[in-house]
Formats: structure tokens, C-alpha cells, sequence
């Protein structure tokens, strides 16, 4: 099948937005599913910089994170709330879009500290990956350098009050907007860049396939899209002369 | 990944394999890798992978003002960022022949002390985690969480509290200050037995972590180990003792020892150390009021300071051990070159890589966490 007839083709939309239903079982069953779905929030704390030093105490007993109903969570198979605990590097960035890319949907993202939004205090830094959501979709900000648990806990509210409504559609926008975010993540980490997960495949599943998600980028994706390659996983070790005592 | 591009990849038929841990993982402290290749659960070889949480300090301090650096260096290390005020600091201050007030030398204490309280706080309960017991760790964080307040009253934040300048520091202590800090020392030392009940004297931590990733005192003092690691070694070497800063000369306290060099005696050093640290604190609550004068050397207007040229090195004890920083003056606003020697590369690159060959594999997030190596300040 060429790129033009998988653009062309119609997919259906599966994800239903609540209240935009004319039928009103349809709609109150939508709007239960996502109160549901907003009470029980696993979290996915990858600890990038900073911030997350002023998770324990938002997690442990003094602001208890868990009474919200959203306790943390080590694999991101079974996360919903993907938190970038401040600055991201190129180097992180890459495990950050590989084990976004892992979680299953709804998957939400929520950029703790200023260094999320713009860099921050390292805005000059040849290391740093400004603005996370060139290349990944960030559905919360939670500013400050950095941020106390108290905001932190406000901030997850605030995304638990935006999945009730139907707001926090940024995952949704991962699938339609492939190729910008693609496109991004190839500027800054070389034409080759790819990761294990097919979202182009996925986007279809989900009915989330739209004119955008093909494009110049993704082009550029299949034609250098290897076998599965584990990301730098290999120690180096496989000569003599390298094994430490 | 399309399921056609899948290959059958030739594995050597061998009983090792490779496995990441980190940089996302619940047992590395932060971000930080460490690949290691295992033979049934026993580790052959390992190798530390950082560098995710670079940021370049060297070469962004160079570029900015002198008195900006300040809001800059905290961020080095984390968990424990006081020092890092305290040590840059001291040596613009020892560049530009300022000299400290001594009540601002006291507070410089009171602070670095309260700072190594909360680190090692927070070191037991991620100690303990790595374990499977959780318990120590929500104590840890909410007895922390009670000097993390004080900091808050102090200086107005909760972890980057930028309390020091070249010259002195910003604050003086608020009014009932010092007896709020009493009363929190005096509920830290009632707490110390229900830790050892919980903590150190549990046969499940005691088990683990005897005899885990032990270092003889000549391996300590070739790889550079200081701090904590190097005393669980038997060798009484404190920065503090041995080359005073600020007022410790004038101060009573022990160096805490242990012999055998593995997770359980750094555990108890820092345990011991914590013990100290109050009585420090004890000492400047009862001696600060009857020291009088001002905190702060006049420093010149910070936009336009130019630091003399020259050279030095200024070194202070961390709760990770030795800090060092070497910084060079070209007579202009910015410094000419900073560098940053950190206790915590020696400890989770070669230490760690040596210390978890040979280990079992549930071990390794253990010895980590034991070396309390700090990644932030590995990668800088």
C-alpha cells in the first residue's frame, strides 16, 4: 500500500469525546468512563533532574499523593502519567520518547520545573533539550525551579480534573501529528533515529490515523527503519581486552 | 517496526547476558545507568553509562557573572546542596581576600550541618528501600522533610536556598529560630532508637548488607574514596578535623569509624555522623546568640565585580565526602575556568563498577545506594 492510499484511507474514530455524543446513554457512559479514568492514575516517575527530589515528600506520608488516588509506578507498561521530573538532556530525551512510546493509551505527560518548558537555568547549555514538547506531547506544566509537593499535587488535579472533561487529549495528538513530532525528534538526534514502536501501526488501532501522521519525516523513518536494535544496550565486552578484572 | 523487518538475531549460545539497569530504574538513585552482564544472578562485568544528567556547569559558569554562579552551583548536587554554596563561596572569597564575619561563619555551619542531616536522612530510607523495606524510607523523608522547614524559615527555600555570597550570607536567623531548631534536634534524637529498631538493628537489612561490596583501606585511598566510604575503612580522614574551615577548629565532635568496610559499616559511619551532626547543631544553638556583628563583608556592586586575577583551591567536607573546587580568575567579571571536584565520581564510576563485579545481581541497587553516590554530581 503506497503512503498516498494509507492517507487516503478512512479509518473510524474510536475515541469518543464526552459530551459529544448525541445520544445521552452514549454520553453518560462516557463521561462515568472518564470520571473513572481520572480516579485511578498510575504514575510513571522518571527521575530526570532535579524535581525529583520533591517527589518522596509528595508521595510519602506528609502530602500523600496516594489519597488522590495516584500512586507511583516503576514500569511504564502500567502507567498513565508519565512525569519528566525537570531538566532532560539529548541523551535522556531519547529514553524519555522510548518509554513514552511504551506506555499504552491514554498516556498522559506532565513537565515538572521551568527546564521542561524552556530549558531554564540551562538555556545555554550545549546538553540540554529545550521545550519537551517539540517532541513529545506535554498535556501539564508544572513551572517553578523547584516546584514544592503542594504544586506538584495541585498540578496532578488539575490533569485529573482535564481527563474528566475529555482536555487531556495530548496522546491523541502524538498519533495525528506523528510527523511533527518526528520531525523534531530527527533534528535534533540525526536522520536515522528510530525506536522499537510502531506508531504508525498503533495510531491506526486507535482510529487516530490523520493526515498529518504521514509525512516527510515518517518517510525518511521507513527508509532507514532497521530490525529491532535495543537501544545501546551492548557493553562493549565482547573482546578480551576490554573485561575489567 | 514493521513485522517484516523482524530477524532472528544470532545469539552465541552463551549463559551470560546483558542487562541495563537505569537509567530509568527504582534502584539507581537518579538518573543514571550502570550496564552490567550476568552469569546465572552473579555479575561478571559492569560498566557505569552516565551522562543523562549533563549540563555543562564548567563551561556555563564561565559565562556568567560571579555573584550569578551562585543560583548555578546548588544545582551540582541535589540531595545535599549547601556545601556547594558554601565551598564556591570560599573561593571567590579567598580570591578577593574577603574576610567572613564570624557570625556568618557560624551560620555557614548551621547550615552545612542541617544539610548533612537531610542527606543522610534520605540516604538511610533509599538504603532501606533497595532492601524491601519501605518503612525507613517514609520516616527518613518525613523526619527530612522537619529540617527542609527550617531551611524554609531560613533562607525562604525549601531545597535551593542560594543562603551564601561571597562575603557572607544573606540572612540572619529569624526571631525563635534557634529554639525551633532545638526542639527539632531534640525529636531527631528521639527518633535515632526507633531507626536503629527499624533500621539498623533488623536481621533482614543486617544480613543484606554485611559483607556486601566491601573495600579494603588501600583499594579506598587508590580509588580516591573520601568521606562516609572512606571512614567505613577504618581511616580517620574528615575534611572538618583535618583542615578546618569556618569554625570547625572550635568545635567539639567525633569522626565515627568502622573496620570492615562494607554497605552495613558506611550505613552505620553515616548513622554515626548523623549523631554528630546534632551535636554540632546543639553547639551553635547555645553558642550563635553570644556571637554579635554583622553576616556580611561589604562586596563590591556584583554586576560590575572584577575578581582578582589568580588562582585557588577550596575544599570542604560533603556528606558524600571530599568537595573540591579549583577556580581561576583572569582579573574579569566571569571566572576564567571552574572545575568542580566531586566526591561522587570516584564513588559510582569506578568504585561501583569494581564493587558490583562479582556481586549478585539483587546487590548492585544496594551497594549503589550504600556508596551514596550522587548523580547529578558524577555527570555535572
Amino acid at each position: 500500500m503506497s503512503d498516498n492510499e494509507l492517507v487516503n484511507q478512512q479509518f473510524p474514530v474510536k475515541v469518543e469525546q464526552p459530551g459529544g455524543s448525541g445520544n445521552i446513554f452514549a454520553r453518560v457512559f462516557d463521561e462515568l468512563t472518564a470520571f473513572c479514568r481520572s480516579r485511578s492514575l498510575f504514575i510513571l516517575h522518571y527521575c530526570t533532574g532535579c524535581g525529583a527530589i520533591e517527589l518522596p515528600p509528595a508521595m510519602t506520608s506528609r502530602f500523600d499523593m496516594e489519597r488522590l488516588g495516584i500512586s507511583p509506578m516503576v514500569s511504564p507498561r502500567q502507567a498513565d502519567i508519565l512525569l519528566i521530573t525537570g531538566y532532560v538532556s539529548v541523551k535522556t530525551l531519547k529514553r524519555v520518547i522510548l518509554t513514552y512510546e511504551q506506555m499504552g493509551s491514554p498516556k498522559y505527560v506532565i513537565g515538572i520545573c521551568s527546564c521542561t518548558v524552556n530549558g531554564g537555568m540551562y538555556w545555554q547549555s550545549y546538553a540540554t533539550a529545550k521545550k519537551l514538547n517539540d517532541y513529545m506531547p506535554v498535556d501539564l506544566y508544572i513551572a517553578g525551579c523547584m516546584p514544592r509537593p503542594e504544586a506538584v499535587i495541585t498540578g496532578l488535579r488539575q490533569l485529573m480534573e482535564n481527563i474528566r472533561r475529555g482536555e487531556a487529549n495530548g496522546w491523541q495528538d502524538y498519533y495525528q501529528r506523528y510527523d511533527h513530532y518526528l520531525g523534531h525528534q530527527q533534528r535534533l538526534f540525526g536522520e536515522t533515529w528510530q525506536t522499537p514502536t510502531d506508531v504508525i501501526a498503533e495510531a491506526k488501532h486507535y482510529g487516530l490515523f490523520s493526515n498529518e501522521t504521514l509525512g516527510e519525516h515518517t518517510k525518511l523513518l521507513q527508509q532507514h527503519q532497521k530490525p529491532l536494535e535495543a537501544l545501546e544496550m551492548r557493553l562493549g565486552l565482547d573482546s578480551k581486552d576490554k573485561v575489567e578484572p | 517496526m514493521r513485522a517484516e523487518n523482524y530477524e532472528a538475531r544470532n545469539h552465541p549460545p552463551s549463559n551470560e547476558f546483558e542487562i541495563n539497569f537505569g537509567p530509568n530504574h527504582p534502584g539507581i538513585e537518579g538518573n543514571y545507568a550502570l550496564k552490567v552482564k550476568v552469569h546465572g544472578d552473579e555479575i561478571v562485568a559492569a560498566r557505569a553509562d552516565g551522562g543523562y544528567l549533563h549540563r555543562g556547569f564548567e563551561k556555563l559558569m564561565e559565562q556568567r557573572l560571579w555573584i550569578q554562579n551562585i543560583a548555578l552551583v546548588p544545582r551540582i548536587c541535589v540531595p545535599d546542596p549547601a556545601p556547594m554554596e558554601v565551598a564556591y563561596s570560599m573561593a571567590v572569597e579567598q580570591l578577593c581576600g574577603l574576610d567572613v564575619p564570624e557570625r556568618a561563619q557560624w551560620l555557614r555551619v548551621l547550615q552545612l550541618e542541617l544539610s548533612r542531616v537531610a542527606a543522610h536522612l534520605f540516604t538511610f530510607g533509599g538504603h532501606a528501600a533497595t532492601t524491601g523495606m519501605y518503612s525507613p524510607m517514609f520516616w527518613g523523608v518525613a523526619d527530612r522533610d522537619l529540617i527542609l522547614d527550617l531551611f524554609e524559615e531560613l533562607t525562604g527555600g525549601r531545597v535551593y536556598s542560594i543562603y551564601n555570597i561571597p562575603g557572607g550570607v544573606r540572612r540572619d536567623v529569624p526571631d525563635g529560630f534557634l529554639q525551633r531548631l532545638s526542639d527539632t534536634l531534640d525529636y531527631l534524637d528521639s527518633r535515632l532508637p526507633d531507626y536503629d529498631n527499624l533500621l539498623f538493628t533488623n536481621r533482614v537489612f543486617v544480613t543484606r548488607a554485611k559483607g556486601t561490596g566491601p573495600i579494603s583501606q588501600t583499594q579506598a585511598l587508590e580509588w580516591s574514596v573520601t568521606g562516609p566510604n572512606l571512614r567505613a575503612t577504618g581511616l580517620k580522614f574528615d575534611v572538618r578535623r583535618d583542615d578546618p574551615y569556618l569554625v570547625y577548629d572550635q568545635l567539639d565532635f567525633d569522626i565515627p569509624t568502622e573496620e570492615p568496610g562494607d554497605a552495613w559499616a558506611r550505613t552505620l559511619v553515616r548513622r554515626g555522623e548523623l549523631q554528630q551532626s546534632v551535636r554540632i547543631l546543639r553547639q551553635v544553638v547555645e553558642r550563635l546568640p553570644g556571637v554579635a556583628g554583622p553576616i556580611r563583608a561589604p562586596i563590591p556592586n556584583p554586576l560590575a565585580w572584577k575578581v582578582p586575577a589568580g588562582e585557588t583551591y577550596v575544599r570542604i567536607e560533603s556528606s558524600k565526602g571530599e568537595l573540591g573546587w579549583y577556580v581561576v580568575s583572569d582579573g574579569s567579571e566571569k571566572p576564567y575556568r571552574v572545575h568542580v571536584r566531586g566526591p561522587s565520581s570516584m564513588h559510582a564510576v569506578q568504585v561501583l563498577e569494581h564493587l558490583v563485579t562479582g556481586a549478585r545481581i539483587e546487590d548492585v541497587a544496594q551497594i549503589m545506594f550504600s556508596l551514596d553516590a550522587c548523580p547529578p554530581e558524577v555527570d555535572r
